[in-house]
């Protein structure tokens, strides 16, 4: 091996090392951005516990999209999700609660553990209308349980989840945090999704 | 037709929704079997075994989960309840696998307060021949130790009153939930009614002087032996200052055994409680005793409620044998046995011999009671007496008129208070 090759190599491997290591996986279907978060498990430690004691675990994801600098945030995305574990499928089931009050909950159910975890990640897209495809921005992800207050909307309207209110807003409840994990992203760089055309050019 | 359209889809949204909120939780879906509740060192199963530490209502709302479909929102406002009635720190509820597919069971778990700070009030009377009657304590939890401190003032109890200070200390856990242990102390200054010492003067010998302070320390030991079945063993140091011919102590040292068998049969048609006791307290010398006395007294208590309605019978005797000192002697004329009748004027230095039965009927706070027997000494006859009330009692708090049954007289006894 050439001494410019074992240059080239000690130079290249940090990056594809740090590319590796990315902790937000981000793809672009023309219209919005989806993330994936293989290293993030959620469904862990105390939230697990409480789903395995058949209670429900309420979880508010925050997706942002910041400048260049990170001084600004550009554009934030909400997403909640309500997690139950069905003792005897030993299955869970999620529930994505509109990101507007009113707005359609959807559910699902007989997931893996992986698969719920996926799922809720899934369903956490931003729009990309009116961004620059050239411009650099940075992607930001928390996660963290959540309590009464992220779904007062939900009983201002008169919704009946009652019982999510209530448990959430039981005081020994705590809230558990993940993130931020970050990522750095370029329209135009990003690799496209399979199958979906791009409406944005 | 438009608008037709945009109805349905209302409407179906919101039927949509409604759908979607109720499987939040997914284990809605299942049945609950069984409830169970446990706190530190005990566990029930509501449904095979009765729990005295759960209210009747309380435990007939958890009874009722059994059977249907789980509903969560119902656990938090049971656990609340269950945390009100233990004065639990926390009450935490849990949903685990049941026996048969698709069946859950919920368990409650109470986690006791791990300080507390109370005071209790254990009577407080009024009775109009012997005065007033006051015995309290202030104490606190940790863990399961508890400690109180009380004063007293009782003319009430025994023929004597006596004024002073009591310590006491409780685990209630020792190890097991099976078996508490506890510690007593008290000191106490007498006061002798003119009956008594003239009585005493002229049965020497039956019991012992009359005596200026007189101190006791219990420790005791409780086991429960099976559920409603508790047996308590440990042993009364007991000495007390004479004042005659000059001062001095005497002992009375005694073994201490009760047996107690306790069950609500909350379940029956009527709610019924039925309580029994049997006490032995022997003095020996073995103990380093100066009396020597075996004294037996057997109690049952059966009480039935109908709406409104409450019927109790209370059955008590005693037998002392031997030579016991005063405050070990029966007494009748009290605000227990033979209420209307005062103490003094039927044996001021009490019997060792008792029998009782007392009769009480209650509709809502009104009750009224019969109370008959006899208190005597051995080798002497029995006087059977009786006596009729009437009063208001609620919760503790009570006020009765009692009248003794005699020929002549009439002279009523007016009890108020709080009487346990």
């Amino acid at each position: 091996m050439s001494r410019r090759r074992w240059l080239l190599a000690g130079l290249t491997t940090p990056l594809l090392s740090l590319s590796a290591s990315d902790p937000l996986k981000v793809t672009y279907d023309g219209d919005n951005l989806h993330v994936a978060a293989p290293t993030l498990h959620f469904l862990t430690g105390k939230p697990l516990e409480r789903l395995k004691y058949g209670d429900v675990v309420a979880y508010v994801a925050q997706l942002e999209l910041l400048n260049e600098s990170r001084t600004a945030v550009v554009r934030p995305q909400r997403g909640r999700f309500v997690v139950s574990y069905a003792l005897w499928e030993e299955k869970f089931s999620v529930t994505r609660l509109g990101s507007s009050a009113g707005s359609t909950a959807h559910t699902v159910e007989g997931l893996s553990l992986a698969a719920a975890e996926a799922w809720c990640l899934d369903n956490l897209t931003m729009s990309t209308q009116g961004l620059s495809a050239d411009l650099s921005y940075w992607l930001r992800l928390e996660l963290r349980t959540g309590t009464a207050r992220d779904f007062a909307d939900e009983a201002k309207i008169g919704v009946s989840i009652h019982d999510l209110i209530d448990f959430l807003g039981r005081k020994n409840t705590e809230v558990t945090h993940w993130g931020p994990l970050e990522t750095r992203v370029r329209l135009a760089d990003l690799p496209r999704m399979a199958g979906r055309g791009s409406r944005n050019g | 037709m438009r608008y037709t359209w945009l109805g349905c889809l209302m409407v179906g949204s919101l039927l949509f929704a409604g759908t979607q909120d109720s499987e939040l939780n997914v284990n809605k879906r299942y049945t609950v079997d069984t409830v169970i509740v446990a706190g530190k060192g005990w566990k029930t199963n509501l449904a095979d075994q009765q729990n005295d530490r759960i209210s009747n209502g309380l435990r007939k709302d958890l009874l009722a989960l059994i059977g249907q479909k789980l509903n969560p929102g119902i656990l938090d406002g049971l656990s609340s309840r269950l945390k009100k009635e233990f004065s639990a720190r926390e009450v935490s509820h849990q949903v685990l696998r049941g026996d048969q597919p698709e069946h859950v069971r919920v368990e409650f778990e109470v986690r006791p307060a791990s300080f507390g700070l109370d005071g209790t009030v254990t009577k407080f009377l009024y009775d109009s021949k012997q005065g007033w009657s006051g015995i309290g304590a202030v104490g606190f939890t940790a863990q399961q130790n508890s400690f109180a401190f009380g004063l007293a003032s009782d003319g009430d109890t025994l023929n004597e009153r006596y004024a002073g200070i009591s310590a006491r200390y409780e685990n209630k856990h020792l190890g097991t939930e099976r078996v508490g242990l506890h510690f007593k102390f008290e000191s106490y200054h007498q006061l002798w009614n003119q009956s008594t010492l003239n009585a005493l003067q002229a049965n020497p010998g039956v019991t012992s002087d009359a005596y200026r302070t007189r101190q006791n320390f219990e420790p005791t030991a409780t086991i429960t032996l099976a559920k409603p079945l508790t047996l308590e063993i440990g042993v009364s140091f007991q000495r007390f200052q004479d004042q005659y011919p000059v001062a001095h102590y005497e002992a009375a040292n005694a073994l201490t055994t009760t047996l107690r068998y306790h069950r609500r049969l909350a379940d029956a048609q009527y709610p019924q409680d039925v309580d029994a006791a049997y006490n032995l307290r022997a003095a020996t010398k073995v103990l380093d005793s100066d009396f020597m006395y075996a004294s037996h007294t057997v109690g049952f208590n059966y009480r039935v409620v109908h709406g409104k309605h409450q019927v109790a019978d209370h059955v008590n005797a005693g037998l002392i044998g031997g030579r016991a000192p005063l405050f070990e002697r029966l007494v009748a004329g009290n605000s227990s046995y033979l209420r209307g009748w005062n103490k003094y004027d039927i044996d001021p230095i009490g019997g060792n011999r008792l029998i009782h039965n007392s009769v009480e009927y209650r509709y809502g706070p009104f009750q009224a009671f019969y109370d008959a027997g006899a208190i005597w000494d051995s080798g002497q006859p029995a006087t059977p007496r009786h006596s009729v009330g009437v009063g208001i009692k609620e919760s503790i708090f009570s006020l009765a008129v009692a009248f003794p049954v005699r020929s002549g007289r009439v002279e009523p006894i007016i009890m108020v208070g709080m009487i346990y």
